[in-house]
């Protein structure tokens, strides 16, 4: 019991071994988009080819992953499912970052009226559970995996308006602001050039920790056949798809399954990392 | 507080409004105008003549504005119109089924704090221990899986290797409900267990900690009477809020167990485009967690000695 | 200090309790059902039976005959009968009635089997026969159009049918499953359930969620064994599996195929058979592109319906020519269509000015890519198989197919944005050919969604509504059926197999070629 004597080694041999963990997962994860990026070059087969001939087969030498009732090798749709599943959420979480931040900064620094009507809203947002608004919004538009997008950014942008908002009102009245308001510095720049870089730590924790949330939930709105449409290879519609197979042929699912695993521990295994490295204050877990 | 209390609800007003405003507005966004969609379902097909009247007879012949305040009206009258598939009044059909999610909903809460709480206390007492390593580690996988894979794992190994438990709810009381209750819990207390550690581990660093401990006062004793008594109310406080995200996150675990709840009729009905039952949905998870966040809040006000007191000095 | 704290956090509990406590409230208490066990100690059979179909969806809301297709259901589970019921081939065979017989063209004399008792206790007798097929004429418009009844006397156990005109097919129709008998006078209730004469009687009907039998202690046929059936709807045949698997069900209808292996071992059997329910396209007349004979031959050739049945519903079926099963007398082994020859479909492309000049792997001719959007509906578990064999397979021939498949697809064949329709449909199912083509293929035709029109088959159809013989009827049907073959307006893919799944010790349930014959009295667990 005596956490609070850690002494300087301590911290750097703790930095240190942290600073390594972020290189290793930015490699890993880089390779995982490069992966993605790249899927019709890496695949080894095509991942919509047809051949009903060899459907089914177990994982082997030919297909390692096995391949699916249409006989589509499985490896290659898990492949090119990382392209849709990963850059979807990437995107997703771009989107609800850019807007909610803007919107975020805007109310913190203007405040009065506008800040009011916004954030009302977002309270409107915010008043509905998660996913029920999103398999509402999903459904009514019909399913696809870029409707599905914009059913998630619907509820999940107030949140990052909030942090950013929160985060703007407590720099704002800072000395610096307003010294660069006294050198003439235009609103807009101040914005930039002085408030963002100052809350950008806290926002980009949130971001990347949603990530891995992010992907669990759009494959999950496929999964309901809200989201991606077959032939698309997605993750959720996949294990959807397989799962009258999963007891005779397991790795119709278990491969997707397994897929999505990994890639959300690695993105929040990112975000741990990158909050332990932006913003040692909330990192309780050490 | 009553001035407290009050002050909340009216701020509820316009987050109500805002609500049925925009299920209201989405429900207008659909592709599909209704009329179609119940020609389809009696099965005939309807002259031009027939379709005017059976709009006027629904008002969908008005302006967007006033079809909303009517709307509005027969909403807060309990009338939410009738399925299009069934015929049966909407809201009867929810509320009857609103009990099942309930149900479900108050069983992972239970095992989440059951959980989590004695797992996330362990966990801080023994910082980077083995014992907090293996529950961070698990805690990590179970925040990692999507709960529809989750779910399935469960299934094979529970239902079908070892044939302990029934793979459909609501068939065999009890016993059909721990599946869907572990499910949602898994993926929850793998959040809160991280939680309740962080809480505790803040509390411990604290500064009257630290005097307890210099006056000698045994590291249980500092544990059992400060330190959890301190980050206990946060902690239930947390576990209230998550409320909402059960309540989502039922529909997918509802459809895969066949449990028959709000989150699976919701789910039929945009199978089937069964707008009425879609809208009720919306509506009443959105209010039923609006209630249950205000409720929290005035507790969690009441009981807080520290927010009390600065209301006290205003 | 310690009590205080306790006090308060067991406050917050409580109030959390109670605030879910009184959402609770709000709705009616639904009881689960737990009389499962208690139900069981009495040494009581009881018998727990999986199906898919009985829901709204479905148009089967609930048991009775004169609404929709809920006829389906109140004969499928042993609640009511028809006044004939098919043989294994389809041939009629007396139930309710004894024998029929054709006074003139239009006039038809039923003799009643005597000793039939409704669950009422009312005997069943002409007149309650006519009150119950007057109510049907009356609120069931398809029955309407069917029948075509004048009028219906009454004496005894003798009913004469008059109709308007002649309806060769009247005593098939008559067993289609809208002509169960009902006791009129015990009435409809308001959740749908109906007396009938059958070995079961509803006592608890729960739309989308499933129904309870109850044994007819005074069933005329024989003794039905079991005290109690409860049917339950399970829309999702995943979650049917692994409880069939996981014995909360004695018997299951409409698994997926890709499950069926696991059924294929001890204790379980399966029962299956042929049915006349085919899986089938619709070409849409009004794609300028598909108006060209030679672009629906090839697409008729690129269709691989072998491997479709074999591989994709894992031989759970038989690849289709026409709209009727080989078993029939009109069946397939009497007509041809396109075989699969993905190397002939091309020439056929080219031959009609589509070559792939662009490079793009598609067709293309003036500048416009051949892109077919087929359009289907999910709740026939084969029909999205489909749309993908189809897409990679056109695909081959360098077609485009995009597949909107969803479940509001008759809103997406009205508003015209589709060039080929795939679905399901029972194709004969009171086992005479008629059916398919006036639903289908005619120019009045209410399922002619495609606008298809042929002389030849206009005047084949003629000549069928005047003819009484079967044997003649089943010829003419056989042309019928090569018009729209040699047309390829209609391209059939498969028939399918339905199976019925039963657990260990059940006896009794077979598979029904009609598809609608399920729990009778013989079905018993042991």
């Amino acid at each position: 019991m005596t956490e609070k004597t850690i002494t300087i080694r301590e911290q750097k041999v703790h930095k240190d071994y942290t600073k390594v963990k972020l290189i290793i997962l930015l490699i890993l994860l880089g390779l995982l988009l490069l992966a993605a990026a790249f899927a019709s070059k890496v695949s080894p087969f095509d991942p919509y080819e047809q051949d009903l001939g060899s459907a089914l087969q177990e994982p082997g030498d030919a297909h390692i992953f096995g391949t699916d009732r249409y006989g589509r090798d499985m490896l290659s749709r898990v492949i090119m499912g990382s392209q849709t599943t990963i850059f979807s959420a990437l995107l997703l979480v771009c989107i609800i970052t850019v807007v909610g931040t803007v919107v975020g900064i805007f109310c913190g620094y203007y405040g009065g009226k506008l800040d009011a009507v916004l954030m009302r809203i977002s309270d409107i947002f915010l008043a509905f559970p998660g996913m029920v608004f999103a398999i509402a919004v999903a459904g009514v538009l019909s399913g696809g995996l870029s409707n599905a997008v914009v059913a998630l950014a619907c509820i999940s942008w107030p949140k990052f308006a909030r942090l950013a908002r929160s985060q703007v009102m407590t720099v704002k009245d800072a000395p610096y602001i307003a010294a660069a308001k006294l050198a003439g510095s235009g609103t807009v720049k101040i914005m930039i050039k002085h408030i963002l870089p100052n809350i950008a730590g806290a926002i980009i924790v949130t971001a990347v920790l949603d990530i891995g949330t992010m992907i669990m939930e759009l494959a999950g709105l496929s999964f309901l056949g809200l989201g991606a449409t077959p032939p698309t290879a997605e993750w959720g519609s996949m294990m959807s798809n397989g799962r009258s197979m999963l007891q005779t042929c397991p790795w119709v699912v278990l491969a997707p399954g397994f897929a999505i695993f990994i890639t959300v521990v690695l993105f929040n295994l990112l975000g741990d990392t990158v909050r332990d490295v932006l913003d040692p204050r909330n990192s309780a877990s050490h | 507080m009553k001035k407290y209390i009050g002050k909340r609800l009216l701020q509820l007003i316009p987050i109500l409004i805002g609500i049925t405003l925009l299920t209201f507005i989405l429900m207008n966004t659909s592709s599909t105008d209704a009329i179609d969609i119940m020609e389809q379902n009696t099965g005939g097909s309807w002259t031009e003549a027939q379709k005017e009247a059976a709009r006027a007879a629904l008002g969908l012949d008005k302006p967007l504005p006033i079809q909303y305040i009517n709307w509005l009206g027969d909403v807060l009258t309990g009338d939410m119109g009738e399925s299009y598939i069934s015929g049966q009044p909407v809201f009867l059909t929810f509320m009857e089924k609103l009990p099942a999610t309930v149900y479900l909903t108050i069983t992972s809460i239970l095992l989440t704090i059951l959980i989590s709480i004695p797992f996330g206390i362990l966990s801080a007492v023994r910082q980077n221990k083995f014992l907090d390593y293996l529950i961070r580690f698990f805690s990590f996988i179970g925040n990692s899986l999507p709960n529809f894979f989750v779910a399935l794992l469960l299934i094979l190994f529970f239902s079908l290797k070892l044939g302990w438990l029934p793979v459909m709810g609501s068939s065999e009381g009890f016993k059909s409900v721990i599946l869907p209750t572990l499910t949602l819990a898994i993926a929850m207390s793998s959040k809160y267990t991280r939680q309740v550690r962080a809480t505790v581990l803040e509390e411990m660093n604290k500064d009257y900690v630290l005097g307890a401990r210099a006056r000698g006062i045994r590291e249980n004793r500092i544990l059992y009477f400060n330190v959890l008594k301190a980050s206990m109310l946060s902690i239930v406080t947390l576990l209230a809020l998550s409320i909402g995200s059960l309540l989502g996150g039922t529909a997918i675990v509802e459809s895969i167990f066949m449990w028959d709840g709000v989150g699976k009729l919701a789910v039929d009905a945009i199978l089937t485009r069964d707008y009425p039952i879609i809208q009720a949905y919306v509506i009443w998870m959105a209010l039923i967690y609006v209630l249950v966040n205000l409720a929290t809040d005035i507790i969690y006000h009441y009981l807080d000695p520290r927010i009390r007191l600065g209301e006290g000095m205003k | 200090m310690k009590n205080k704290w306790m006090k308060k956090t067991g406050l917050l509990l409580l109030a959390l309790v109670m605030t879910s406590g009184l959402l609770m409230g709000c709705g009616s208490s639904s009881e689960k059902s737990t009389a499962t066990d208690s139900s069981a100690a009495n040494g009581e059979k009881v018998f727990y039976y999986g199906d898919t179909t009985f829901n709204a969806e479905n148009e089967e809301a609930d048991v009775n005959p004169h609404n929709t297709y809920a006829g389906w259901a109140c004969i499928r589970y042993g609640i009511g009968e028809t006044l004939f019921k098919y043989s294994d081939t389809m041939e009629l065979e007396p139930w309710l009635a004894t024998e029929y017989e054709n006074a003139d063209a239009n006039t038809w004399v039923v003799t009643l089997r005597d000793g039939v008792t409704f669950t009422s206790g009312r005997a069943m007798d002409a007149a309650a026969v006519k009150e119950c097929l007057d109510d049907l004429v009356a609120s069931h418009e398809r029955a309407a159009g069917d029948l075509k009844i004048k009028e219906i006397t009454a004496e005894g156990q003798k009913l004469t049918i008059t109709t308007t005109e002649p309806v060769p097919a009247l005593m098939n129709y008559l067993s289609d499953p809208y002509g169960c008998i009902i006791d009129m006078e015990a009435g409809i209730t308001p959740e749908g359930n109906v007396t009938g004469t059958g070995p079961y009687i509803a006592t608890k009907i729960e739309t989308d969620k499933g129904l309870t039998l109850v044994k007819n202690e005074n069933y005329w046929d024989g003794t039905p064994k079991l005290d109690t059936i409860y049917v339950q709807t399970i829309s999702d045949g995943d979650t049917m599996t692994m409880a069939m698997q996981s014995g909360e069900l004695d018997a299951a209808y409409g698994l997926p195929y890709a499950s069926l292996p696991l059924f294929q071992v001890e204790p379980y059997s399966i029962s299956s058979c042929e049915t006349s329910r085919s899986f089938f396209a619709q070409i849409n007349y009004a794609n300028t592109a598909l108006q060209d004979g030679k672009v629906r031959k090839a697409i008729a050739s690129a269709i691989d319906k072998e491997n479709f049945t074999k591989v994709l519903l894992d031989g759970n079926g038989s690849a289709a020519v026409g709209p009727f099963p080989a078993s029939f007398a009109f069946g397939d082994e009497t007509v041809t269509a396109e075989s699969y020859d993905p190397e002939a479909a091309k020439t056929l492309l080219e031959e009609a000015g589509w070559t792939d000049t662009d490079k793009d792997g598609y067709v293309d001719k003036d500048g416009e890519k051949l892109t077919i959007r087929w359009a289907t509906y999910p709740s026939r578990q084969e029909l999205p198989l489909l749309a993908e064999s189809v897409q990679a397979t056109l695909k081959d021939i360098g077609i485009d197919v995009q597949v909107n498949c969803t479940a509001s697809v008759g809103d997406v064949v009205d508003s015209g944005d589709w060039d080929i329709y795939a679905g399901a449909f029972v194709s004969a199912p009171t086992g005479d050919p008629e059916y398919f083509f006036t639903t289908h293929c005619l120019d009045n035709s209410s399922k002619n969604r495609g606008g298809y029109h042929s002389d030849a088959l206009e005047a084949l159809e003629a000549q069928m509504a005047a003819t009484f013989d079967a044997e003649i009827r089943a010829s003419l049907a056989t042309q019928m059926t090569q018009t729209i073959l040699d047309d390829n307006s209609f391209i059939f893919a498969s028939h399918l197999k339905m199976s019925i799944v039963s657990g260990e010790g059940v006896t009794g349930l077979e598979a029904h070629p009609s598809d609608y014959y399920e729990i009778t009295a013989e079905l018993d667990k042991n």
